[in-house]
């Protein structure tokens, strides 16, 4: 500060790029306490409560000598509220902004508003594609190991048909429900709205989708996001539903379409 | 440079920044003054591109907010003390602005020591008082080194040691060249800071002068005379030109006249002087005077009904007549 400057601004230092706000975002989400603490929950619930569900169920009274016929789901039961946290943790990443008022000066540092929002879907995405990959994995060799050796399971194997995609897709649907959120707080910039929209279409439309005439209600169900989205957890193709890539890509589309509708109200809005 | 030219905002009906002109020179602290709710924030975030006009423009040097090239080396800002989250470390808090303005992170360490928080770099900033968030506020505009600097009520929660402080800081700032506009509510701190202000009230330009000037052109200078004569002071002050009240002590207020022309004037009609003294309104004065029609929310007098209006504050402005506007 003792040094004198000159009043002109337009000779100031070097211009910041795309990557000072990517490294900018990733400080932001590394310095924050609650980021490892809200993954070490979800994983703690995907994997514990995946690992009880399984223990239940490999040690119901048997009803009939029948094999479950869709043990991944079962060992991947918990990830219903791994989804949800995922979800909630990337409305977070942008309604803490607007709560706490950071966005201020963050808009102030990069004007280019979408540059901030790609750097934090791109620091996002791989923050959460790698924890719930590692996540995803664990909850599936835990669970199986529990399984293991019990009658109920036709023990899945990692290099049973589908069974990898299935444990990998959990990942990749983990990261697009994060996403979902984080498009969704871009959106609505309300904490409360933001996780309730989510939730509205996560889980709620689905169940009104449910109770709807199956001839109506299957081809919503068929094309609804987060519904096709699923099927890639799935080892078996269910009824009524897209395969599951187009599944995955439906959901992908949502997604993008949604976080593009995010860029360009967070462009034409007042911060 | 800061040049706002015909700026305004709505919010719905509520026109918040209306047709605002003024420029902001380097080199001196410039107050930007107003009642609440007179539209200095929303004109301070539509200056830093936070905000978009409806119509008019800002711009810094030239150039709109977000066409500046490296932002926060060229304007630095404070708008809100609290903008950081309450859950990360002050310094981790200034390395994550740093990076994203492409400013070397050493420079965190410079700021925190210069605003005085260095010991508690390492702490939430969810702990910090007022006091403390208001001088990471101010370092984080500093974080740049930049020329221009716009701080949004800086003064706001802290103590009387940190007013001086900042006092100093933004005197300091201004002295090395740079461009430093602040906003305040409090005219009297104004008075010590700035050496220029530009008032508003209901989102429109009331004043743009110098501190001096503003004090001077105010209708609260007045000059007191006492005389055991007044009977032959009274009519030459009057076909002077000047207006003129006699309080019940038999002091004679006159305005419109400075003190040399109203001692001329006792002497030429022969009456002896008692008391001659020119009365400066204080810059709070002037700024009460100036604001009077804006204030948004205006208390009234608790004995007055809701209907009625509430009579004007009586004072010596009350009787004169109204002078020409300020603004250049």
């Amino acid at each position: 500060m003792t040094q004198t400057i000159s009043a002109q601004a337009t000779s100031a230092g070097p211009k910041p790029g795309p990557l000072d706000t990517l490294r900018s975002e990733w400080t932001k989400l590394r310095t924050l306490r609650s980021t490892p603490i809200t993954l070490a929950v979800i994983a703690v619930i995907v994997i514990g409560l995946s690992a009880l569900i399984t223990l239940a169920v490999v040690n119901s009274p048997r009803r009939g000598t029948r094999a479950i016929d869709n043990p991944v789901s079962i060992i991947q039961s918990a990830w219903f509220f791994g989804l949800l946290a995922f979800m909630v943790l990337g409305v977070l990443v942008v309604t803490n902004e607007y709560s706490s008022g950071l966005i201020g000066p963050t808009f102030l540092a990069t004007p280019r508003r979408l540059r901030v929002l790609i750097a934090k879907v791109s620091v996002f995405t791989v923050v959460t594609l790698a924890a719930g990959e590692v996540m995803s994995f664990i909850n599936f060799f835990t669970s199986t190991a529990i399984a293991s050796g019990t009658t109920r399971f036709v023990d899945p194997a990692i290099g049973d048909h589908n069974v990898l995609r299935a444990v990998v897709g959990m990942g990749i649907d983990a990261a697009l429900a994060g996403l979902m959120g984080l498009a969704l707080g871009a959106l609505l910039r309300s904490t409360a709205w933001s996780i309730a929209a989510g939730v509205g279409i996560t889980f709620v439309v689905p169940i009104i989708i449910a109770i709807l005439p199956s001839s109506w209600g299957n081809p919503i169900d068929e094309y609804w996001p987060t519904q096709a989205g699923s099927q890639l957890e799935e080892v078996t193709r269910q009824a009524h539903s897209l395969t599951a890539w187009w599944g995955t890509g439906d959901l992908v589309l949502f997604v993008v379409v949604l976080l593009v509708v995010a860029g360009y109200a967070l462009v034409k809005r007042d911060a | 440079m800061i040049q706002v030219r015909h700026l305004t905002k709505h919010f719905g009906p509520t026109v918040a920044v209306d047709d605002l002109s003024f420029e902001v020179q380097p080199g001196a602290v410039t107050g930007f003054l107003g009642p609440n709710g007179a539209g200095k924030t929303t004109t301070l975030r539509l200056v830093l591109g936070l905000a978009r006009p409806d119509k008019g423009t800002a711009t810094i040097d030239g150039v709109s907010y977000q066409h500046l090239r490296a932002p926060m080396s060229q304007v630095g800002a404070l708008l809100d003390a609290k903008s950081y989250h309450p859950g990360r470390k002050a310094h981790d808090h200034l390395v994550a602005l740093a990076q994203a303005g492409h400013v070397p992170t050493r420079r965190v360490d410079d700021v925190l020591d210069l605003v005085g928080l260095t010991d508690v770099a390492n702490r939430r900033v969810g702990t910090f008082s007022l006091g403390m968030a208001q001088r990471l506020g101010i370092a984080a505009a500093l974080l740049g080194d930049p020329p221009i600097l716009i701080f949004d009520e800086p003064v706001n929660g802290l103590d009387p040691e940190g007013i001086v402080w900042a006092r100093k800081l933004m005197q300091s700032l201004a002295a090395q060249g740079r461009t430093v506009l602040v906003s305040s509510h409090l005219m009297s701190e104004m008075a010590l800071t700035a050496s220029h202000v530009i008032v508003i009230g209901k989102g429109h330009l009331i004043a743009d002068s110098t501190v001096d000037q503003l004090i001077k052109r105010t209708p609260g200078a007045v000059v007191r005379l006492r005389t055991p004569m007044s009977q032959l002071v009274l009519p030459r002050l009057e076909s002077a030109g000047a207006t003129v009240q006699t309080d019940p002590d038999g002091t004679i207020i006159v305005s419109g006249l400075g003190a040399p022309a109203v001692g001329d004037i006792a002497f030429q009609a022969g009456a002896p002087v008692h008391e001659l003294s020119a009365v400066e309104a204080s810059l709070e004065e002037a700024f009460m005077e100036l604001t009077r029609e804006d204030v948004e929310f205006q208390a009234h007098d608790a004995t007055s009904t809701a209907a009625r209006p509430a009579p004007p504050p009586p004072g010596p402005a009350q009787m004169l007549p109204p002078t020409a506007p300020l603004v250049p």
